[in-house]
């Protein structure tokens, strides 16, 4: 058997390896090794799918064994939890090679970082080892920061510390919690497959380990009150920095949020849902609120991302709270399609802005106004990718929703009251594209181009996805559906 | 007796070294003194892997040939034919440059013998032996710089080894015999054990550079040739950490050593690291770094006697602490002592900027590096003696230690900011010796790191 999840994982990094090697290449060189090495990564990711998940477990597992002495080794794998997270990685990350094609400033740094990217993002959600897992969590974490270090707008330099202070300190607490696993572990191992099969804790050390990777995941996801670095890192970031930073970088908190504390420490889990319930209803209605105060564009759409991972954060105490395996499955089932959809739309809205401010060079809506007219295509992707963001029926983020608050209502009722956040959406989107989008034609954007060849590429494949995952969900709520119901806990 | 001998064959070899290389020197032929110190480190090295297995003391009881004894000479010798080389690379051309090999031999046969001490008269000749080479080499520059670290260098040394040998002379009154292994009988006697114990972690803290016994290690390797502050935080220090683990695993635990070692080592990793924090000069940085890694050492040296990975820790991070450390060292020749000149290396040397990452990250414990296996190990040996806490104290540094090793890191890489940075310092240190270390250092620090398992099981 090929190992095809290591060949995946790796790819991107031959690739940035070869481009360090070809330091005189000139740029379309650079950028046409970046695109085809994360096209070939997304085919080694669509082969992956194709080759499924086990009907419980993990499939596909690939182990190198490094240090048998303390149970340590290079060991990874997928399931319906897992799969769908690398295929979106791996497709993002080709859009965004796509996209940005255009970038002329130190373009061989540039293809290199985001390539080590998204090998760190691959091997986090593939990662069966937790010390392979802390590794690619926090390499992310460095290549993210230079990313917007380096490619990022005015105030770059302080973002990016900021981004950095605070989930370096964040991932602190998960490294205790994952030696206080391992020392739990008899024998002792660094195998989440046994972690999970067995969870090693128990009592009070299960409760504090709970706790420190509630942290670090709340650190990651955001969620109120530890979501401050994220609107500053967005505003900064390049574009394409903002596509992963939200479409990817943010999955690791709600992935973290189930491998790690939902499948290790269940029990206390179950005691603590409550708890992880209120912050996700909180943060789910702060960010939406939040979303309806801001100007720049950028800004808006990170709140709304806030709102969003806020609804993952519901679905997944639910599933903790819930008692009936059925209604676990469909929070679960949610919670991961909400990951999916979240990277594909949020991916397309930051595409759409990025392009905006390319023609622009701002963000501030009321700057706008009309634009429908002059720009057709991108207006109409943008007011398409909004309504998805809002939740409308037939489109990617519904579905999702849709079982995450349907669980809600069988476990704990009173938490619905987070429905208001969607309407509050609707009204911001519908402001921002009236104010954008619609109303008197702004003279000074007068001759400004549609989309070109580059930019369609870019966003017709987040597009079609998002109106395909909306209108029939069932062929990828399969493969998670076949993680989720047979969960052990 | 003969037999005993033979098995002093590699100190014996590194001892005609010294003596074949100041011969040399006396001749006025310093390339000679090199050839001869390099061939006889290595032969002495030949000579130690034919010992390992052994599990002996020899001359009644005061030196030991066991495990840490012969891993100290496979680690210090080949360590020591990099250190020379990197000297031959900053010092060749300089006059009387022979003397250098000279004494980087005579130190490192110190070293080899607190390593492999059995009687505290050892442990004295070889604290003052490596001493005297050490001022020596730190003076060599003759320059004010160098000759005032060279002074408080003394100094400290004086007081401190005068401490040591007073308080083994308590040692010698309760058990009326200079041998370690009859340190056993002062389980009776609490204080006087105490007191010698306190006495000999002066000694040896001064000699590692533990906190708070470091004071003179910044200033030292600062005013000292690059060449020998790599030296010096490498060869002298891991023979005294392992000169501690032969006194402690005699020590009757009366005296609570295990608690005296594990607050020394949070002193030191936590001092090490929050004092490199604010370093502009990467030499000063790296010292306060080694002082924090020789707090991590300690790790291994609580867990001595009760956990079965007590030693193989200290020996394996041992091991990686020689390669990284002296690797990052040989960069910093190539590229200059003060931190701004490390900005944009990325760009301009990517290869040698690659090699800095990987030491450093290595110092730091990131897997899958040298580093990490040795930390790890020492986590686990000194969680196995019941030192929980102490090796969450460690793992927290390895975090700080990480922003301490961001901060030659980030520079190196800073994408943002002008590409017209002042040109790379151009030192005579430019040659292919100190590529052709760094190169060394660098296959160990990766190959000890993913080739663990097999290393782990072939020691001890």
């Amino acid at each position: 058997m090929l190992p095809i999840v290591s060949i995946t994982l790796f790819l991107p990094l031959l690739g940035a390896l070869l481009i360090m090697g070809l330091r005189k290449a000139p740029a379309q060189l650079v950028h046409g090794i970046g695109i085809l090495t994360s096209g070939l990564t997304l085919a080694g990711a669509i082969w992956m799918w194709s080759r499924g998940v086990a009907d419980t477990g993990f499939a596909q597992v690939e182990q190198i064994d490094w240090m048998p002495a303390i149970g340590a080794a290079y060991r990874v794998g997928v399931d319906g939890i897992s799969l769908p997270l690398v295929v979106l990685s791996a497709l993002l990350f080709f859009v965004t090679f796509i996209y940005s094609a255009k970038v002329r400033e130190r373009p061989h740094a540039y293809v290199v970082l985001m390539l080590l990217l998204e090998t760190a993002a691959i091997g986090t959600f593939t990662a069966l080892d937790a010390i392979l897992f802390y590794v690619f969590f926090e390499v992310s974490l460095v290549s993210m920061y230079f990313m917007i270090a380096g490619w990022g707008h005015e105030d770059r330099q302080r973002a990016a510390l900021m981004f950095f202070i605070y989930t370096l300190l964040g991932s602190l607490p998960l490294l205790l919690a994952i030696l206080g696993l391992y020392l739990g572990s008899d024998p002792h191992t660094f195998d989440i497959r046994v972690w999970i099969a067995d969870p090693p804790l128990t009592g009070t050390a299960a409760m504090l380990a709970l706790i420190a990777m509630l942290f670090t995941f709340a650190v990651k996801t955001p969620v109120f009150p530890f979501h401050t670095w994220l609107p500053a890192a967005h505003v900064q970031a390049p574009a394409a920095g903002s596509v992963i930073l939200a479409g990817v970088m943010l999955k690791f908190g709600t992935y973290g949020l189930i491998r790690f504390a939902l499948q290790m420490t269940p029990a206390s889990f179950h005691q603590a849902g409550v708890i992880v319930l209120i912050f996700g209803v909180f943060s789910a209605l702060y960010g939406a609120f939040a979303a309806l105060a801001q100007n720049d564009l950028k800004r808006l759409i990170a709140y709304t991302s806030v709102n969003h991972m806020g609804y993952i954060i519901i679905g997944v105490a639910i599933a903790a709270l819930a008692t009936d395996p059925a209604i676990r499955a469909i929070a679960l089932d949610g919670s991961i399609l909400q990951m999916i959809s979240h990277g594909l739309v949020t991916g397309a809205l930051f595409f759409a802005v990025g392009m905006l401010q390319d023609r622009a060079n701002t963000r501030e809506m009321d700057r706008f106004g009309g634009l429908l007219k002059l720009t057709p295509i991108l207006g109409w992707s943008f007011v398409l990718a909004a309504f998805a963001s809002l939740g409308l029926p037939g489109l990617a983020h519904f579905p999702a929703e849709f079982q995450i608050f349907l669980a809600t209502l069988r476990v704990e009722p009173a938490a619905i009251i987070v429905i208001l956040g969607i309407v509050i959406t609707a009204g911001l989107y519908l402001k921002a594209i009236n104010q954008v989008f619609l109303g008197e034609t702004n003279t000074k954007w007068q001759g400004m181009p549609d989309l070109s060849m580059r930019e369609l590429f870019t966003l017709v494949p987040l597009l079609l996805l998002i109106v395909i995952i909306g209108v029939g969900p069932a062929w990828l709520l399969n493969v998670i559906h076949k993680t989720t119901i047979a969960l052990p806990f | 007796m003969e037999q005993d001998l033979a098995f002093l064959i590699p100190e014996i070899m590194v001892l005609l070294t010294a003596v074949a290389a100041l011969v040399a020197e006396m001749l006025r032929r310093p390339r000679l003194a090199l050839t001869a110190s390099v061939f006889g480190m290595l032969l002495a090295t030949g000579f130690s892997v034919l010992l390992l297995g052994t599990d002996t003391t020899i001359f009644g009881g005061t030196f030991r040939i066991d495990i840490l004894g012969i891993w100290a000479k496979l680690i210090l010798l080949p360590t020591t034919v990099l250190a020379l080389l990197l000297a031959r690379a900053e010092l060749g051309g300089t006059d009387r440059e022979g003397s250098v090999y000279v004494l980087i031999c005579m130190v490192t046969l110190a070293s080899l013998i607190l390593a492999a001490a059995g009687d505290t008269m050892l442990l004295v000749l070889g604290v003052l032996m490596s001493g005297l080479g050490s001022f020596a080499l730190v003076a060599y520059p003759r320059n004010d710089k160098a000759t005032e670290a060279a002074m408080k260098f003394f100094v400290f040394a004086s007081v401190t080894s005068s401490i040591m040998i007073f308080g083994l002379s308590y040692w010698f009154g309760g058990t009326g015999s200079t041998l370690l292994g009859d340190l056993a009988r002062l389980d009776t006697s609490p204080v006087i054990a105490s007191i010698g114990l306190l006495a000999v972690m002066v000694g040896l803290g001064y000699k590692a550079s533990l906190v708070p016994f470091h004071f003179w290690a910044p200033d030292a390797y600062d005013g000292a040739p690059v060449s020998v502050a790599a030296y010096l935080s490498v060869i002298p220090k891991i023979g005294a950490i392992f000169a501690l683990a032969q006194v402690v695993r005699d020590l009757p635990v009366v005296t609570h050593w295990p608690m005296l070692i594990a607050i020394v080592s949070v002193l030191s990793m936590s001092y090490g690291y929050l004092a490199a924090l604010v370093q502009n000069n990467v030499v000063r940085l790296l010292a306060y770094s080694s002082i924090a890694q020789a707090g991590y050492f300690l790790l291994g040296i609580v867990a001595t006697g009760v956990s079965p990975l007590a030693f193989k820790s200290i020996i394996v991070f041992a091991a990686a602490y020689a390669a990284m450390n002296l690797g990052a060292f040989a960069v910093v020749m190539r590229v200059g002592r003060r931190l701004d000149l490390f900005s944009a290396l990325g760009r301009k040397k990517p290869v040698l900027a690659i090699a800095m990452v990987v030491f450093l990250l290595s110092l730091a414990g990131i897997p899958p590096l040298a580093g990490f296996v040795g930390k790890f190990l020492l986590f686990g040996a000194s969680i196995d003696a019941g030192y929980t806490w102490l090796a969450v104290v460690a793992i927290l540094n390895s975090v700080l230690s990480l922003a301490v090793y961001l901060r030659i890191v980030v520079p190196m890489y800073q994408l943002s900011g002008d590409d017209s940075m002042p040109a790379m310092a151009t030192s005579p240190t430019s040659g292919l010796l100190v590529k052709l270390v760094w190169i060394i250092a660098l296959i160990f620090t990766v190959a000890i790191g993913l080739a663990a398992q097999p290393l782990i099981e072939n020691i001890g």
